[in-house]
């Protein structure tokens, strides 16, 4: 039990008749980052709603630390940093006074308060801007400013809310270093995406949630595997090979394909790289020209796909309909 | 005390975000009321040659000497003298301001009645009460007094104006300016700043803050009482500005001052408890009109309620402008203390202002969805 950070178990919630969360179960153990992935209006806010306790399950029982996060919700809240997905910096005020407010709306002792905004202010590398209107910076500042903001308590756990949602890819990858930092300082990460390759990269865990759902829990070597135990060959080809490559795929072979523009694509479950070493041989014998070959293990794309049936949905469908759900009631 | 600290640190947070836009919100206060004291607040002050008919009924020396004098400056311009029916129908037709009727017994008040009497039309008031001290010190200093009369013509838009008090139309409005500038100041101040500040997440990172979310509630209600406070006094310095004055001196200040708050404390919380139900700005705006105009005319702004047609009288007792705007009157106008007045003015402010902020407590949604 100690081992835990968070255990949930069994929240469920209910907007009027719309179930936004099923009934979802998980731990997370402490020191780790934790990703929860899914598309738009899965259920990934209203549940990171729930564990910071602006939501109030409609059944199940939320523990942080120990803490009952409804029970104790001053305490927990103590323990919790958190970054919203809208980056809430007051842009009429001095990057200064925004952290000041919050180290003591956090109840940071009177004496430490400086110190730390001033830490705070070199973490960020903003020190030469700290009196400078906050609404002034840039996006990737404003993100930066937000996450120091939300470890001036010097919380135990760190939820983010779509930490890079929105930025480009230089701020991106700041964003995942100054993560990764405070994960190694022992903070507990958890945070949601969108982005695939960022639970890929970034957390020792993922869960998949759909439609109110988890649909898997796991590394994402874990998730991988449960694509398929092999790998993934990808064969490149000039259009008028193609017919000709998938016909020896499929018959010589015996492999299940699918083709994609000019990529033909198959999933080897057994002896995938001495077989692939054979496809190879062959098509050269035959004097197909390869202009790409390649063997990998799947990657998040596929487990997504295999679990949720589809690609990333579009914004229009069930976030909507939440929202509309919360209106009605 | 960890609740009135972390209500400070929200109010403090208010008043940074205030300070930003400081010259913003200040030439937003103080426009409009700057506006209705240069348009409203003139209205008679500086009249010349208006239009009177004179009925002469005395006809005797003394009484031609009175017209002269009355036609020497440039102040009334004499049309005619004539009948008192055809005086009557000249007013009634508008071609004069008011008929100025001498008694025969004039310069002798008959039975202790005034030798003087001056007809005008209801729509007229205010240049009447504009000529109005010229024409009494001019019939007294020929031992004579005057007495008005309202004559039912043209559509009835208000009776005299000057409730008792010698004054002019500006130092009535001034009262009923100040009143405005807070109450809409608190509406329009503490909406905004609790629809934006949730449509941004300022909000929900307070409700993340381990504090208590009456902090919100009392941080936004003091800043915000104490902007439109702020409001209220620049609005009174323009009505220094203009020339109006405080009959009652300094006391009558912190009776100002005393009134406005709770003016200020009452209307922040209907603003919060409004608001915090709302989701846009575009319909809060809306919503804070219906809100504002209606108690702000409904308090006697530009006229006395008294002369509200009956059906709309209650709703102006019911409105607690409307005792704010006359204790202000009361010490702004006369230079006596009109206790029972000023007790009825506050104790419905106080009551007023506790039940509201009660209320906010239970009814201020700080909810994120």
């Amino acid at each position: 039990m100690n081992d835990y950070a968070v255990v949930i178990k069994d929240i469920k919630k209910v907007f009027g008749t719309f179930q936004a969360v099923k009934g979802i179960s998980f731990n997370i153990k402490k020191g780790e980052i934790f990703g929860i992935l899914g598309p738009n209006g899965a259920g990934k806010t209203t549940t990171l709603n729930m564990i910071l306790g602006l939501l109030k399950p409609t059944s199940g029982s939320i523990t942080i630390e120990g803490y009952d996060n409804v029970k104790n919700s001053i305490k927990v809240k103590q323990l919790l940093g958190f970054m919203t997905q809208e980056t809430v910096v007051d842009g009429y005020l001095k990057a200064r006074d925004n952290l000041e407010i919050f180290a003591r709306l956090y109840h940071v002792p009177e004496n430490e308060i400086e110190k730390r905004v001033n830490k705070a202010l070199e973490d960020a590398n903003l020190k030469e801007f700290a009196d400078k209107p906050a609404g002034t910076f840039s996006g990737g500042m404003q993100r930066r400013l937000n996450l120091v903001k939300s470890m001036l308590q010097e919380p135990s756990i760190l939820i983010l809310d779509e930490p890079t949602t929105g930025l480009d890819v230089q701020s991106r990858v700041g964003m995942w270093d100054s993560i990764k930092k405070l994960n190694d300082k022992g903070i507990t990460v958890i945070l949601t995406t969108q982005y695939l390759e960022e639970s890929d990269a970034l957390c020792d865990r993922i869960a998949i949630i759909d439609h109110g759902e988890i649909k898997a829990i796991g590394t994402a070597s874990e998730l991988k595997r449960m694509v398929s135990e092999g790998n993934i060959l990808e064969i490149t080809l000039k259009p008028e090979d193609i017919e000709k490559a998938k016909k020896i795929m499929t018959s010589k072979f015996n492999l299940e394909i699918s083709t994609r523009g000019d990529i033909i694509r198959s999933n080897i479950e057994k002896d995938s790289m001495g077989l692939s070493i054979k496809i190879a041989q062959y098509l050269e014998k035959e004097k197909i020209n390869v202009l790409a070959y390649s063997v990998h293990l799947p990657t998040m794309d596929d487990v997504f796909i295999k679990l949720t049936g589809a690609s990333f949905r579009d914004d229009t469908s069930s976030e909507n309909i939440a929202s509309k759900a919360r209106f009605r009631r | 005390m960890t609740l009135f600290n972390d209500s400070i640190t929200i109010a403090k947070r208010e008043m940074l975000v205030f300070k930003s836009n400081l010259r913003t919100n200040i030439i937003r206060s103080l426009m409009f009321p700057l506006i209705i004291i240069l348009f409203f607040g003139n209205l008679g002050t500086s009249v010349s040659n208006v239009p009177v008919a004179i009925v002469n009924l005395a006809n005797n020396q003394i009484s031609n000497q009175f017209i002269s004098t009355l036609q020497g400056q440039n102040i009334i311009n004499i049309i005619t003298l004539t009948n008192q029916e055809t005086a009557l129908s000249l007013l009634q037709n508008g071609e004069v301001t008011a008929i100025i009727t001498i008694t025969p017994s004039f310069p002798q008040n008959q039975n202790g009645n005034p030798s003087v009497y001056i007809y005008y039309s209801n729509s007229e008031f205010s240049t009447v009460s504009a000529i109005l001290p010229f024409i009494e010190s001019t019939a007294s200093s020929f031992g004579s007094s005057v007495q008005q009369k309202q004559q039912q013509t043209a559509p009835i838009v208000s009776s005299n104006p000057t409730t008792g008090a010698s004054s002019n139309y500006r130092d009535f409005i001034i009262a009923s300016v100040i009143i405005m500038a807070t109450a809409f100041g608190s509406i329009f101040g503490s909406g905004f700043s609790i629809i934006v500040d949730r449509q941004l997440g300022t909000i929900k990172s307070f409700l993340v803050a381990p504090i208590n979310k009456d902090a919100i509630l009392l941080g936004k209600l003091l800043a915000g009482t104490l902007q439109s406070l702020l409001y209220g006094i620049l609005a009174l310095c323009l009505g220094f500005l203009f020339g109006a004055g405080i009959a009652m001196g300094f006391v009558g200040f912190l009776w100002i001052l005393a009134l406005i708050f709770f003016v200020s404390l009452s209307f922040n919380a209907i603003a919060l408890i409004v608001a915090s139900r709302i989701k846009t700005v575009e319909l809060y705006a809306i919503v804070a009109q219906a809100i504002t105009l209606p108690t702000w005319f409904l308090s006697g702004a530009f006229f006395p309620s008294s002369s509200f047609p009956s059906f709309i009288q209650p709703f102006s007792i019911g409105d607690p402008l409307t005792y704010a705007t006359s204790g202000i009157r009361d010490v702004m106008l006369s230079g006596y203390f009109p206790l029972n007045h000023i007790i009825t003015d506050f104790s419905i402010m106080i009551i007023f202002s506790f039940i509201i902020v009660l209320m906010s407590f239970r009814l201020f949604k700080s909810t994120i969805d």
